[in-house]
């Protein structure tokens, strides 16, 4: 199984949900994958699970989705804990687990290529409804699945390293530009100013 | 510090819109802790680390709500990441409510926390990241307020600075 299949399937099962996504290539093919304005594109490590914890926190009655990678969850281990303590019910989060540090471009190994075992390290921090997924069939039935129920959940997806996202042009979106977008889509979505907006 | 400097603290950020706090306790400002927690017009999330709160209170100000991120000015140094990316970068209002520990006017300074207060500001500005230094309780509810302003009209984490009588 390679990450892209997984995100063609979720795509076509996005209508309103909020998606976080972590740096590297996930984000790279979930933008040509998806133009939704709930996107919100978090280009850096470590931080899509805690922007995606914050949202599903501040919007409980929304279904928000991370996309992450095992090096980005092996850089903020305790975000497991607090979900483990949290549980929020609106909170799916896939984690594509390559093995590897993919992005930079020798790709070395990471812990869970080795003994780590991202699955048992989320179940041992209170996340009761964390699975390993091995192949689409699994990703569909589990993983996409776990979109209509209201419970978090957390997957480890299983995936061969593939350097497509290499082939696809980077995203031009910048930062603040995506960060408008998803705002004013939420604004419109939810029928309330955001406040930090303002008036100038 | 005195229960009423701690209750004017909590009332003060109220006042001032904040309506969302993740924290991760220290010393100087705990009493806020319980404040914040029976306040049903606040909610309250604890976090593991620093990087964590902030990140949690970034996503929950892009969702609507007005963060504030409690911590020990050791959390400046744990976070100065997520606050330079998803604070500074993605431009994001967070107020920053900091134990200045080991600072010159906090008045438990001991050999134990002087470093670590001495490299807080000059972090604070490597960051490029506004600050207050609070010493007493004088006009304090104005200074939350302009520091909520300010950390919505900058777009970006604003920090405050506890020490002197709020560090007895």
């Amino acid at each position: 199984m390679i990450r892209h299949e997984c995100l063609e399937l979720l795509a076509t099962n996005i209508t309103n949900q909020l998606v976080v996504t972590s740096q590297s290539g996930q984000r790279i093919e979930w933008s040509q994958l998806s133009s939704h304005e709930g996107n919100l594109l978090v280009g850096m490590m470590g931080c899509a699970v805690g922007v995606g914890m914050g949202l599903a926190l501040a919007l409980p009655h929304r279904k928000v989705i991370v996309l992450d990678s095992d090096g980005s969850v092996l850089l903020s281990l305790f975000n497991l804990a607090t979900l483990g303590n949290l549980r929020p019910k609106n909170l799916v989060i896939y984690v594509f687990d390559n093995g590897v540090y993919s992005g930079s471009r020798i790709s070395y190994p990471t812990a869970t290529s080795g003994n780590t075992d991202l699955e048992a390290m989320a179940k041992g921090a209170g996340i009761e409804n964390a699975h390993t997924i091995r192949n689409v069939e699994e990703f569909k039935n589990k993983g996409i699945e776990a979109l209509t129920r209201d419970e978090p959940a957390f997957f480890v997806c299983k995936v061969e390293e593939s350097l497509m996202h290499r082939e696809i042009p980077r995203p031009n979106t910048d930062l603040a530009e995506n960060k408008y977008t998803f705002v004013r889509y939420l604004e419109r979505t939810e029928g309330k100013p955001i406040p930090f907006i303002g008036r100038g | 510090m005195k229960e009423e400097l701690a209750k004017r603290i909590v009332q003060s950020l109220k006042d001032a819109g904040i309506d969302f706090v993740t924290y991760l306790p220290e010393t100087r400002l705990s009493q806020i802790v319980p404040l914040i927690q029976n306040d049903p017009g606040m909610e309250l999330i604890a976090a593991a680390s620093e990087h964590e709160a902030v990140t949690i209170a970034a996503g929950a100000t892009l969702g609507g709500k007005q963060a504030a991120v409690y911590m020990e000015n050791t959390g400046i140094y744990v976070s100065s990441y997520s606050l330079l990316t998803v604070g500074k970068q993605l431009g994001v209002p967070l107020l920053l409510v900091v134990g200045y520990l080991g600072g010159v006017p906090d008045q438990r300074n001991s050999f134990l926390y002087a470093t670590i207060g001495n490299h807080t500001i000059p972090v604070l500005q490597g960051l490029g990241i506004e600050y207050m230094v609070l010493e007493s309780g004088e006009k304090l509810e104005t200074k939350i307020k302009d520091a909520v302003r300010a950390m919505n009209a900058l777009r970006g984490p604003f920090a405050l600075l506890f020490a002197g009588e709020f560090s007895i």
